[in-house]
């Protein structure tokens, strides 16, 4: 039987001074190499997950923990904050507040974490260069990290933590704050890390993004799991609607043309290539126009 | 503008050197231009020593411009004040009302000159260090890295913290918020314009403590750098004999009087 390789068991989590739990009784198995796509309205208790899989929850923010949260088989509760980091790597939404503000050029930014582990000047020098490669600024070496644009910043957020080479990325909305350019230069980084065998946790808004290249979708709602399962079957499912979930306007389409008899499938799309492939089957009878 | 440092990048030996050199020797030419008596003394360490350091750091031009620029209200204004409201003394000459005084002179010719050393000093050793050179070795020599942090962050972030301030005007201006006219009404668009940039800066600071802990900032582990800052034998001997001269001029001073 294969490991997970991230572990949470019956994690319940309040921050201090709060009534009510953040996240309650949460179980999340995670294989190494999986892409697992979180989603939920806002206070949900998505960026607290990501928090505990990092270990800022507890040891951060303080606050009750109970359960088990463990990475390769070494628990949370066990190790501290600056040893677990070195195995969880943590990007999030503004790369405005992820530069450390201490190094004026992109490469000595990227450098700052390998400073801080005392990794040797050659070695610190290779793993730069090659983490520079893997998510394509190798240009902007020598530019000032506040004079990059948001997709820039978030990238070099990104190599930032790649370079520490942690066995688990665990990404809180990384495209919000992006323009669409941003956004699509962020998520290449990020699915080519995927495709690499990197383990990833990601919280998306992006439906569409997310049907497309995650293994697994988990549905967050007021601290607990709504639901888990893949793309297709999560994210087409009533219950978000219900629930409040933003969803793909393709799947609200698909329904209601299902209501009125014109969705010939069993299941709903989510993505555009979806919508077209189904819409297109009730048309064959129909003569073509253009290919 | 992008950071609060006017280092200005030159091929010289004088960049070269190491910067806990470079800061011993402007706190070292500061002592000696304050302690030392006599109103010619800060001109001559300027002229003598602060001058060819700059011709050899091929800063001397904008080492001068800089310096004239910030410092000739400050002179302008101690050489009116001294000269015509020094008391009792020499008159030097009479016109209308006003008699201006010798001694009141050579005050301001000393206190100018006092003025002149130490920005010439200060801005000579940040137009040839680079700031995050400087914490880097004194992070080496001992000094707690959350202060180097906290230092080198400020002269990059201020500037940024400015630009936010700035979005948040013309956004609350945009908003309708009436930011001119009398002193009640600047007043009361003071609430709106700082809470936005406190609470923001607050949330802020959570996240990018969060981000730096993220890259083990708080590490056990001894740190290295990426960059060489060069050091020598001979440059450490000189800082000890910098301490030295000053500890003497400290008590030249103290005798003196």
């Amino acid at each position: 039987m294969i490991m997970a390789i991230i572990n949470l068991q019956n994690v319940t989590y309040k921050y201090p001074l709060t009534d009510s739990p953040a996240l309650t009784n949460i179980n999340l198995q995670v294989n190494e190499g999986e892409f697992v796509a979180v989603i939920g309205p806002n206070g949900a208790g998505k960026s607290t997950l990501c928090y505990a899989i990092a270990g800022f929850v507890p040891h951060f923010f303080k606050g009750e923990l109970t359960g088990i949260v463990a990475v390769a088989g070494v628990e949370s509760h066990q190790s501290s904050l600056h040893e677990w980091v070195l195995n969880v790597g943590l990007a999030f939404q503004n790369p405005f507040n992820q530069i450390s503000g201490a190094k004026y050029t992109v490469f000595e930014e990227i450098a700052f974490g390998l400073e801080n582990i005392g990794v040797p000047r050659d070695e610190m020098k290779s793993r730069v260069t090659d983490a520079m490669k893997l998510t394509s600024i190798s240009d902007l070496a020598d530019r000032s990290p506040y004079s990059l644009s948001g997709g820039q910043q978030q990238r070099v957020a990104l190599t930032s933590i790649l370079v520490m080479q942690p066995k688990v990325l665990v990404l809180d909305e990384p495209t919000s704050q992006m323009d669409p350019i941003g956004t699509r230069e962020v998520f290449g980084v990020i699915r080519k890390l995927s495709e690499k065998g990197m383990t990833v946790v990601m919280v998306e808004h992006k439906v569409e993004w997310i049907a497309n290249f995650a293994d697994r979708v988990l549905a967050l709602h007021e601290g607990k799991i709504l639901l888990a399962g893949k793309p297709g079957d999560v994210l087409t499912s009533h219950l978000l609607t219900d629930k409040g979930f933003g969803i793909s306007r393709y799947t609200s389409v698909a329904r209601k043309a299902k209501e009125m008899g014109l969705w010939k499938k069993d299941g709903l799309p989510v993505t555009l290539d979806e919508a077209v492939e189904g819409f297109s089957q009730g048309r064959e009878n129909l003569a073509p126009t253009q290919k | 503008m992008d950071s609060l440092s006017i280092y200005a990048a030159r091929a010289s030996g004088l960049h070269k050197l190491n910067p806990v050199t470079k800061f011993s020797l402007t706190l070292f030419l500061l002592v000696l231009g304050l302690a030392l008596p006599g109103m010619w003394t800060s001109y001559l360490i300027l002229v003598l020593i602060i001058v060819p350091l700059a011709i050899w750091g091929k800063v001397l031009d904008r080492l001068t411009r800089i310096v004239l620029t910030i410092s000739w209200p400050f002179i302008l204004s101690v050489f009116i004040i001294q000269t015509l409201f020094w008391g009792k003394g020499t008159t030097l000459f009479e016109f209308g009302p006003f008699a201006p005084k010798l001694e009141g002179a050579i005050f301001a010719f000393t206190s100018s000159g006092r003025i002149l050393l130490i920005m010439a000093d200060f801005i000579l050793f940040s137009l040839a260090t680079r700031p995050d050179t400087l914490m880097i070795s004194l992070k080496q020599a001992g000094l707690y890295p959350g202060m180097a942090y906290i230092i080198v962050t400020t002269l990059q972030l201020v500037p940024q913290f400015a630009a936010k301030a700035n979005a948040i005007l013309n956004a609350q201006r945009a908003r309708g918020l009436e930011t001119q006219g009398n002193i009640l009404v600047r007043a009361r668009a003071l609430l709106p314009l700082v809470m936005p940039l406190v609470i923001g800066s607050l949330m802020e600071v959570e996240e990018r403590a969060i981000a730096i802990e993220a890259r083990a900032f708080n590490s056990k582990h001894k740190e290295t750098s990426l960059i060489e800052i060069p050091d020598s034998q001979v440059q450490r001997i000189v800082r000890i004999g910098m301490i030295v001269a000053a500890l003497l001029a400290i008590v030249i001073r103290i005798l003196w009087r």
